[in-house]
């Protein structure tokens, strides 16, 4: 009984050993591809850094009206979100052709599904990066015309519409990541026209003075009192 | 900026006309019987000068009646001037600029000594005011004459304000009306500004010429002088286009002052610049002061504007921007010397491209209002008869400020108080 025992001991501490020997290269291999990877994503992000800064991204950004992605930048600098995005992504596909490299079937074709669902991140990535970028640039237009018009509920209008662009853009980011498309939809329908819902609300309560101020002019006017002010200004 | 700025119509007109010694461009609307008188002043203008009057036409219907005009009186021969259509929405100065450059390009073409831009209407019914312009330009042979307005007490205020004390504290001479609009130019100078406008390249389309018409006369040490030519009518405040309308004046003055920054960064102080004619006495001012809704405006943008001041103007203007703001509107008082610090700081974030432009130009305008409502009150409160003095005490406090500025500039992030 004990030498069965000890046999068994035996044989499945082989198969252990055996099984570690065989990962062992494909751990190596990962070692290696992710030192490899650290040393190109190192390399490259002091390449993209120097391109970039040779050719004043930072500040041609700025001048191409993207001044908003400064604050959405590490050290507010555009250039080092971009050098470090590409180092990041190095590094992801040094991981992943390490990963690769462990000779299992279940691993390469996990492996294979992620890269071909990568360009649907990087997809989805685009559009909220954009969508951050419109959403701030128009919540500041409507801000500014707003409180150049004397509306009081101009940071409500603001608010609105800078969400409004947001949603949008975390519903097509979520369409194209494939997540769960019709949750997405009926999410962003309600959450869209929840949205409008308020803000046709708060307009409308807000509103009621701005209307009353209105018919007071219209009643000025029409009783021939004199309401033109001396200010010319150009 | 070639002959193709010049409009189809006035381009196949001029190659009737070979040669002109002045031309006139007129957007007023002077109606037939002004620009009857016109023609009948200009022909007093001594040297019997070739005169070739561009005569604003929208709709192109003047056409016939001025070409039987041309052809009937020698001088001056009139033109329907197609350059210019009704004003665009929202943009009234991009119509004033579309008729300088066709103006400048016309009277180059034609070889003239000088021209002059007409886009105002007066008090007085007469328009031999515009023959003050042109005057000095044929006499004493300046380059630049720029109109002097009657002082008013509350029309004119972003000259008043920002372009009149800002013109003078960078280029060190007074004039009082530097953006014109109504202006005698020589040819000299109508060459240089075309000039500027080929090498401006892309920019071109936001620089305007009247914006340029001071600071190209200064810096190229051209020969500059003012007319009295009496009281401005000033067109309506439109209050929805506000914000529009001061990114528009503000945006080519700018930019202007980007262009020419090695020039003025030497000017100190400031000198007069020779006046002709005589001053009328101004008329009364009509209306109700009301400085509510200024008032209110700029209270809205105190609260909710402050994260893009913020970007644009110290800590230190931002805390008494703030400090004022808790006045009443018949107390609010915007400092001279605090004014003007705001008015250079958003000049060099025009220049940094702090923020978009258009945004940074807009978001001036509650502080802007701020001080229309704090110059109106202490007028209010000291009387009308002021105003040149109070004009002179802000152009002080521009000039007092300047070197502020020119720190701000050459450093822009190193100092910053």
């Amino acid at each position: 009984m004990w030498y069965q025992v000890k046999q068994e001991l035996i044989q499945s501490t082989t198969k252990f050993l055996t099984e570690l020997a065989r990962l062992l290269p494909g751990m190596v291999a990962l070692i290696v591809a992710l030192l490899i990877s650290f040393v190109l994503a190192w390399i490259l992000a002091i390449v993209v850094r120097r391109l970039l800064a040779s050719f004043h991204f930072d500040e041609r950004l700025n001048r191409w009206g993207f001044a908003s992605l400064r604050e959405w930048s590490p050290m507010n600098s555009p250039t080092r979100l971009a050098s470090r995005t590409v180092a990041c992504m190095v590094i992801l596909a040094g991981f992943l052709i390490g990963v690769a490299a462990f000779d299992a079937e279940s691993t390469s074709l996990l492996v294979r599904n992620i890269f071909a669902y990568i360009p649907n991140i990087v997809g989805a990535m685009l559009v909220l990066l954009v969508g951050g970028i419109v959403a701030s640039f128009l919540a500041r237009s409507v801000l500014i015309g707003a409180v150049n018009l004397n509306l009081q509920y101009a940071r409500l209008l603001s608010l609105g519409v800078k969400w409004l662009v947001i949603v949008l853009a975390l519903a097509m980011a979520l369409e194209h990541l494939k997540i769960a498309p019709g949750i997405v939809d009926l999410a962003f329908g309600i959450l869209f026209g929840g949205i409008v819902l308020t803000l046709v609300l708060a307009i409308g309560l807000n509103s009621k003075e701005l209307v009353i101020k209105s018919l007071e002019r219209d009643d000025k006017e029409a009783s021939g009192e004199n309401i033109e002010e001396p200010f010319r200004h150009v | 900026m070639e002959v193709d700025s010049i409009p189809q119509q006035t381009q196949e007109k001029t190659t009737q006309i070979e040669s002109a010694d002045l031309v006139v461009g007129v957007l007023a609307d002077l109606g037939k019987d002004g620009i009857a008188a016109l023609s009948e002043a200009l022909r007093t203008l001594p040297g019997s000068p070739r005169i070739l009057v561009l005569q604003r036409d929208p709709v192109g219907n003047a056409s016939a009646d001025s070409s039987q005009t041309a052809q009937e009186n020698s001088s001056p021969s009139l033109l329907p001037w197609s350059a210019v259509g009704p004003d665009p929405l929202g943009a009234p100065m991009q119509s004033i600029s579309i008729a300088c450059q066709s103006l400048f390009s016309v009277s180059d073409k034609l070889g003239a000594r000088a021209c002059c831009f007409v886009t105002s209407e007066m008090e007085s019914a007469s328009p031999e005011w515009i023959c003050r312009l042109l005057h000095p330009l044929l006499e004493s042979d300046f380059d630049l004459v720029a109109p002097y307005y009657t002082p008013r007490a509350l029309q004119g205020l972003l000259n008043t304000s920002i372009i009149y004390p800002l013109t003078r504290s960078l280029y060190g001479k007074r004039i009082h009306n530097p953006f014109g609009p109504d202006v005698g130019i020589s040819r000299k100078l109508a060459q240089k500004i075309l000039g500027t406008y080929r090498n401006a390249n892309a920019s071109s389309n936001q620089m305007h010429p009247l914006a340029s018409l001071a600071p190209v006369a200064v810096c190229d040490n051209l020969q500059i002088c003012q007319a009295y030519i009496g009281a401005r009518v000033y067109p309506p405040t439109d209050w929805t286009s506000m914000s529009s309308l001061v990114a528009q004046v503000l945006g080519p003055i700018f930019l202007e002052m980007d262009r020419c920054a090695p020039c003025w960064q030497k000017a100190r102080g400031s000198v007069s610049v020779p006046v002709r004619g005589e001053c009328e006495p101004p008329p009364p001012e009509t209306g109700t002061l009301d400085l509510n809704r200024m008032a209110e405006t700029f209270r809205l943008g105190v609260r909710d504007l402050q994260e893009i001041w913020s970007l644009v103007l110290p800590p230190a203007t931002l805390f008494e921007i703030r400090k004022v703001s808790r006045s009443t509107a018949e107390q609010i008082n915007m400092p001279d010397e605090l004014w003007a610090r705001i008015v250079y700081d958003f000049a060099l974030a025009h220049r940094l491209r702090t923020i978009n432009r258009d945004h940074l130009l807009r978001s001036m305008t509650p502080l802007y209002l701020a001080w229309v409502v704090s110059y109106a009150r202490e007028l209010e409160a000291g009387g009308a008869t002021n105003v040149e003095q109070r004009i002179e005490r802000l152009a002080l406090a521009y000039e007092a400020a300047k070197p502020y500025l020119i720190s701000r500039w050459r450093w822009p992030d190193r100092f910053n108080p």
